[in-house]
C-alpha cells in the first residue's frame, strides 16, 4: 500500500536528516561532557513554550477540513466530524449538534479510522473459480471488473424472476444504514421476495414482542435516561452493548453527578457486567429467571399498594388478572427459590422501585433472549405501567420516526404480488413463529431442508450469520447448498467466503447515506453520511450497488430503481429534502426534530382497549385468528420455567455470551485499537475467555490461564480459562466478537466464537434466537 | 503560571475507553500486537486498568482511567541519568526523546506503570499500521512527528494543545482539553489549573472527597479520582 510505504519512508528520512540517539551517544562521548551536548541541542527542545518553527520532516499541512458525518461500527450510527489532513481522515470527535449523544460518540467511533484503512479491505470485485464451499477452503478469488460483475448478477436476477420465482432470492442484511435498509426493502418488495432476513431474530425481537404485548408497539422501548431517578435494568447492557449507546454513556454522568437527584441505577444479571460494575447494587440472579422475579416485585408493588392507581385506573386494562396472577403465584419467598435472590431483596427492590419516581424497569438480551422471552419482556415492561412510568418525563417514551420525504409509489407487476405473498423462508407468522417479524436462524435450517421452497440466488449485505448466529456451523453448510451467492461487504467475512462474486462496499467515511438511532432519544434525529475521503478502492457503497443491480434487471425492478433516484446520492437527498436543505444538512450533518411530547395517552396505546394491557389483546387476538387455542394465562405476562439445551447431569454449566463494548459490530474484529483493549474488565486484549467463578474453578481443578475446552451437546471449543469472582457459580461466560477464522491479521484464530456451541432455539412468538440456555461443561485440554 | 492537573470522577465514568482509544488516534501511539501485549509491552499513554477484591457475590471491581499522573515530585525525573525526563514549570512532566537513552530506569521508578518503552523497529512492518499523522493545525504543532525506537515514551497531558490554546489566550480547562478529556463521553474527565480557585478542577476538589493513587509513594500526583 502506498501510504505504508510513504510512512516509514519519511521514518527512514528523519534518521537521516535528524541526529538519532546513537549519534548523540556517539557525539557526547566524544566531547566527554555533558555540557558538548547542551551546546548542540540547546535544551530544552521539547515542551518548551517556543517551538523549531518549521513543522519537520516536511509534514506540512497542505488542505485540512472537518466533514461532519455519522458513524456504522454499531447501530446507534453516531453524529461524528471527521477531520482530515492532506486528503487522509486523522481524526473523529462527536458533531455538537446531536442531541441524541449530546455531541459525544463511544470508543467505536474512534476505531472507524482503522475500518476505513483497513489493509484487509478488498479493492475490487471478485469472482469465485473454486467451485467447492465450505469452511477452510479457498475460493480461489479472481478479480473482475464491476461491469462485469453487476451484469453477471443482474442476469442471474433477472433470469429467476422471468421463470416467475422471486421468492427464491434471498436477501441478507446485516449491520447498514438505515438509507440502504431502506432500499433494501423496497428492492425486495419490487422484485417479489417476502425473504429479506436482517440480524434482528438475534438480537432484540423477544424485547420488542415483550413491548408489543403491552401496548402494541413491536419495538425496543425508548427510556428516558436523563430524567429518571430509578434504573432496574434485567441483563441490559447499558453501558457495553445497548443502543443508542453514546447516548446511554453521555447520559450515564449527566445522571449520576450532573443534577442534585443522584439517579440510582440497579442491575440483575448473572455476570457482573461493566453496569453492573459501575451501578449501585448488583443482584445476581439464576440464568433465565428474570420474568419470575419481575412478577416477585409485581406481587410486593401490589400486595403493598404502591401501585399508580390513577394511571392503573385510567389508561389500563387487565389489571385485576394481572394482579390476582402476581399475587397467587409469584410471592417472594417463591421466587426467591426460583431466582436464588433472597426475599428481603425482593421485597427491597420492589419498594425501592416503586417509590423512587420516575424509575425504569429495563429489560435487556440478556433477560429476553431465552426461550418465553417474549413473555419474560412483557412481565418486565409491565413494571413500568405498574408504576405509571409510561410516557413521562424519566420513564418509557415512544420513539418518534423522523419526518423523511416519503417514497414515491412502487412499481409493481404481478410477479411482484405473487413473490411477496409467498411464504417466508424464516417461517415468520406462522404456527411456528406466529408474532414473528423475522426469525433469522431459522432461514438457515430452510435453506438445507429447501422448505417450504428451495433458495436459487442469495445476496447479502454486510451479513455474517456464519459468525453470529447460534449453531454457527449451520451456516456454513447452508451457505454451501445455495446455488448462486453474492456477498457485498468492505471486507471477506466467514460469509462472504461462500460468495460465487464478492462485490467490495464502501466504508461508511466513503458514502451517501441518511441514519438515524434505535429508540432512545424519544425525539427524532436524522444524521448525513457524506464520503469524508474519495473511495480509497474501486468500490460501491451498499445503496449503490442495490440501485445498479435493479437498473440492470429491465422492467418494474429498473423502473423503480430510477424512481427513487438512480444514484444513492440522489436518493439521499431526495429523502433528507423534507428535513432542511442539502447545503444545509451537508454542513451540518444533523437534523433535530422538535422537543418530545409527553402524556400522550390518548393516542400511544395500539391494544383492542386503547389502553396499557396487562392481558394482552393482541396477543390473544393473534393466535386465536391462527387458529391457537386460548386460555386464561396466555395473555397474562405469566412465567414459564426456563428451558434449557442439554442433560444437567453430563452438562452441568450453562453459557452465556456478552458483547463487550470494542466488540465492533460492523462484523470484522481486524482493528488493533479495539483488539488491544478488548476486555476492560480482566485488563485483558487480543482475546476471550471462559470466564468462570472461583469456586467452580477450584471443584473442576481449574486455574486461572488454563486451556480448557468448553463443550456443549453440540460441539466443543477451546478457549482460556480465566477465573473471575463476578460470575454466577453455575455460569460459564464468554465474550463475543473474536474467533474469525476469516478478515484481517488482526481478527483471524483469535479467541474463540461460543455460537459455534450454542444450540439452536428460539423464544417462540418473537422468533428470536435463544442465546443463553445451552448447557456446557469445561475440562482442562 | 498555572499548574496543570485533571480530575476523574469514577462516579461518571462508564470504563467505555473512549479515553485510550482518542490517546492513540491523538498522540499517534503504535498499537501493540497480541505478543507485546501478552509481553507487556505493548505501548499506551493512557490505559483503563481494573482493580478487583472480593469474592462472589460480593466483588467489588473499579475501572481507573490511567494518564501519566504527572506527579509534582516526580521518581522518573529524579532517576534519569540523561535529564530525558523533566518537569516543566507548568507541572507537565515531559519526554525528551531526543536524549532518552533508554535505559528504562524510569519505567522501573513510575510507581504507576505510566510509562512505555517502545520496541518498535520503525522499519518492521509487522502490526506496523500506517498510523495517520496526528492533529497539529488547529491544536499545536505536534512535538513528535516520528515514533523513535528505543526510547521510553508517555503521556504529555496533551501539551501541544495546552500551550497552543495558552498563546491564543483560549481557556485551557474549558476550550481546550487533553484528547482524553475531550473524548470523554461521560464528561468524567476534567482539565485545568489546580492554583486557580476558579477552575473546574478546583471546584471540583473542593466540593467532593478525592484520592491520589499511591499517596503514601510521596509523589504529590496531580490527577486526581473522585470516588464512585
Amino acid at each position: 500500500m502506498d501510504s505504508r510505504k510513504s510512512g516509514s519512508s519519511r521514518i527512514r528520512q528523519s534518521r537521516l536528516s535528524g541526529m538519532s540517539r546513537r549519534t548523540f551517544i556517539k557525539i557526547a562521548a566524544l566531547a566527554g561532557a555533558a555540557v558538548a551536548a547542551t551546546r548542540i541541542f540547546g535544551r530544552p527542545v521539547l515542551g518548551s513554550a517556543v517551538y523549531s518553527p518549521e513543522p519537520p520532516g516536511g509534514e506540512g499541512i497542505i488542505t485540512e477540513k472537518w466533514v461532519p458525518t455519522s458513524c456504522l461500527n454499531c447501530a446507534t450510527r453516531c453524529a461524528t466530524r471527521v477531520r482530515v489532513v492532506n486528503g487522509r481522515a486523522v481524526k473523529v470527535t462527536g458533531n455538537p449538534l446531536s442531541k441524541v449523544s449530546e455531541g459525544e460518540n463511544c470508543a467505536r467511533a474512534h476505531v472507524g479510522l482503522q475500518v476505513l484503512y483497513d489493509p484487509a479491505r478488498i479493492t475490487t470485485p471478485l469472482k469465485r473459480t473454486n467451485p467447492a464451499k465450505g469452511r477452510g477452503i479457498d475460493p480461489g478469488w479472481t478479480e473482475i471488473s464491476w461491469e462485469q460483475a453487476l451484469n453477471e448478477v443482474s442476469g442471474k436476477l433477472k433470469a429467476l424472476r422471468e421463470k416467475a420465482q422471486p421468492e427464491r432470492l434471498l436477501l441478507f442484511s446485516g449491520l447498514n444504514t438505515v438509507s440502504a435498509e431502506d432500499i433494501l426493502r423496497r428492492f425486495a418488495d419490487v422484485y417479489g421476495t417476502p425473504n429479506l432476513i436482517s440480524s434482528d431474530g438475534l438480537n432484540n425481537e423477544a424485547d420488542k414482542a415483550g413491548e408489543w404485548m403491552a401496548d402494541g408497539h413491536y419495538t425496543q422501548s425508548a427510556y428516558d435516561l436523563e430524567h429518571t431517578n430509578y434504573i432496574l435494568s434485567f441483563g441490559a447492557s447499558i453501558l457495553e452493548s445497548y443502543k443508542p449507546l453514546a447516548r446511554g454513556l453521555r447520559m450515564w454522568g449527566k445522571i449520576r453527578r450532573e443534577r442534585p437527584i443522584r439517579a440510582k441505577v440497579v442491575v440483575i444479571d448473572p455476570r457482573y457486567s461493566v453496569t453492573a460494575l459501575r451501578s449501585d447494587q448488583w443482584v445476581p440472579i439464576n440464568p433465565g429467571t428474570d420474568g419470575a422475579l419481575a412478577l416477585a416485585i409485581a406481587h410486593v408493588i401490589i400486595s403493598e399498594g404502591l401501585y399508580d392507581a390513577d394511571f392503573i385506573k385510567n389508561w389500563t386494562h387487565g389489571f385485576d388478572e394481572y394482579r390476582k396472577l402476581a399475587l397467587d403465584y409469584y410471592a417472594p419467598d417463591t421466587v426467591s427459590a426460583i431466582t436464588g435472590i433472597p426475599p428481603d431483596t425482593i421485597r427491597n427492590l420492589a419498594r425501592e422501585f416503586a417509590t423512587t419516581k420516575p424509575a425504569i424497569a429495563w429489560r435487556g438480551r440478556g433477560a429476553t433472549s431465552w426461550p418465553n422471552g417474549s413473555y419474560t419482556g412483557y412481565a418486565i415492561f409491565c413494571l413500568n405501567g405498574l408504576v405509571g412510568s409510561i410516557d413521562i418525563p424519566g420513564g418509557v417514551t415512544y420513539q418518534e420516526n423522523p419526518p423523511y420525504h416519503p417514497m414515491p409509489d412502487p412499481a409493481e407487476d404481478d410477479i411482484s404480488a405473487a413473490g411477496k405473498s409467498r411464504p417466508a423462508l424464516d417461517l415468520r407468522k406462522t404456527g411456528s413463529f406466529p408474532a414473528a417479524e423475522v426469525v433469522t436462524n431459522q432461514v438457515a435450517d430452510s435453506i438445507l431442508e429447501k422448505k417450504p421452497y428451495p433458495v436459487e440466488i442469495a445476496l447479502g449485505f454486510n451479513s455474517n450469520f456464519n459468525m453470529s448466529a447460534p449453531g454457527a456451523g449451520r451456516w456454513d453448510e447452508a451457505l454451501g447448498r445455495v446455488p448462486y451467492y453474492v456477498h457485498a461487504a468492505p471486507f471477506i467475512s466467514e460469509m462472504a467466503e461462500y460468495a460465487d462474486i464478492f462485490l467490495p462496499s464502501t466504508t461508511f467515511m466513503e458514502e451517501w447515506a441518511y441514519d438515524h438511532s434505535p429508540p432512545g432519544s424519544g425525539f427524532a434525529e436524522v444524521r448525513i453520511k457524506q464520503p469524508v475521503v474519495e473511495p480509497l478502492y474501486n468500490t460501491m457503497s451498499v445503496c449503490d450497488i442495490i440501485i445498479r443491480l435493479g437498473l440492470g434487471l429491465a422492467g418494474v425492478v429498473a423502473e423503480d430503481s430510477i424512481g427513487i433516484g438512480g444514484t444513492a446520492e440522489r436518493f439521499v437527498r431526495y429523502r433528507t429534502e423534507t428535513l432542511m436543505s442539502w447545503e444545509e444538512l451537508k454542513e451540518k450533518g444533523v437534523w433535530v426534530g422538535p422537543a418530545y411530547e409527553y402524556y400522550k395517552y390518548d393516542r400511544i396505546f395500539k391494544t383492542p382497549s386503547g389502553k396499557f394491557e396487562f392481558r394482552s389483546g393482541n396477543l390473544e387476538s393473534l393466535l386465536k385468528e391462527q387458529g391457537e387455542e386460548i386460555n386464561s394465562l396466555t395473555g397474562l405476562p405469566y412465567y414459564r420455567n426456563a428451558e434449557f439445551m442439554g442433560d444437567s447431569g453430563d452438562y452441568p454449566l450453562l453459557l452465556s455470551t456478552y458483547q463487550p463494548l470494542l466488540n465492533i459490530e460492523n462484523g470484522s474484529q481486524n482493528y488493533p485499537w479495539a483488539q488491544e483493549m478488548f476486555l476492560v474488565m480482566h485488563g485483558a486484549g487480543w482475546t476471550n475467555f471462559a470466564e468462570i467463578n472461583s469456586k467452580t474453578a477450584q471443584n473442576l481443578k481449574i486455574k486461572d490461564g488454563d486451556t480448557v475446552w468448553v463443550e456443549s451437546p453440540f460441539n466443543k471449543i477451546k478457549a482460556k480459562a480465566r477465573v473471575f469472582e463476578g460470575i454466577h457459580p453455575g455460569v460459564v461466560s464468554i465474550a463475543s466478537g473474536q474467533g474469525h477464522r476469516a478478515y484481517g491479521e488482526w481478527a483471524r484464530g483469535i479467541g474463540v466464537n461460543p455460537n459455534e456451541i450454542i444450540g439452536v432455539d428460539y423464544d417462540r412468538l418473537s422468533g428470536q434466537s435463544a442465546c443463553f440456555n445451552t448447557r456446557v461443561r469445561v475440562y482442562r485440554a | 503560571m498555572a499548574r496543570w492537573g485533571m480530575v476523574i470522577d469514577l462516579g461518571k465514568c462508564t470504563g467505555c475507553q473512549s479515553c485510550s482509544v482518542a490517546c492513540k488516534a491523538e498522540n499517534n501511539v503504535p498499537h501493540g500486537s497480541p505478543e507485546e501485549h501478552e509481553n507487556r509491552q505493548a505501548p499506551f499513554w493512557h490505559k483503563v486498568i481494573s482493580v478487583s477484591s472480593g469474592e462472589y457475590p460480593t466483588v467489588k471491581t473499579d475501572l481507573i482511567p490511567m494518564p501519566c499522573m504527572h506527579c509534582d515530585d516526580a521518581p522518573c525525573v529524579t532517576v534519569c541519568p540523561a535529564q530525558a525526563t523533566y518537569r516543566r514549570e507548568d507541572g507537565i512532566v515531559i519526554q525528551d526523546f531526543r536524549r532518552c537513552i533508554g535505559c528504562k530506569y524510569c519505567i522501573v521508578a513510575c510507581p504507576y506503570g505510566a510509562r512505555s518503552f517502545n520496541y518498535k523497529e520503525p522499519d518492521d512492518e509487522d502490526y506496523h499500521r500506517p498510523d495517520p499523522p496526528p492533529e497539529r493545525a488547529d491544536r499545536g504543532i505536534w512535538p513528535f512527528p516520528h515514533r523513535v525506537h528505543g526510547v521510553v515514551e508517555k503521556c504529555t497531558f496533551c501539551f501541544h494543545r495546552i500551550d497552543k490554546a495558552v498563546k491564543e489566550g483560549k481557556k485551557v480547562g474549558e476550550e481546550v482539553l487533553p484528547a482524553c478529556a475531550e473524548a470523554c463521553p461521560a464528561h468524567a474527565i476534567s482539565f485545568g489549573d489546580l492554583d486557580d480557585p476558579e477552575s473546574r478542577v478546583a471546584l471540583l476538589l473542593a466540593s467532593r472527597q478525592w484520592l491520589r493513587l499511591r499517596e503514601e509513594m510521596g509523589t504529590s500526583p496531580k490527577v486526581f479520582y473522585l470516588p464512585g
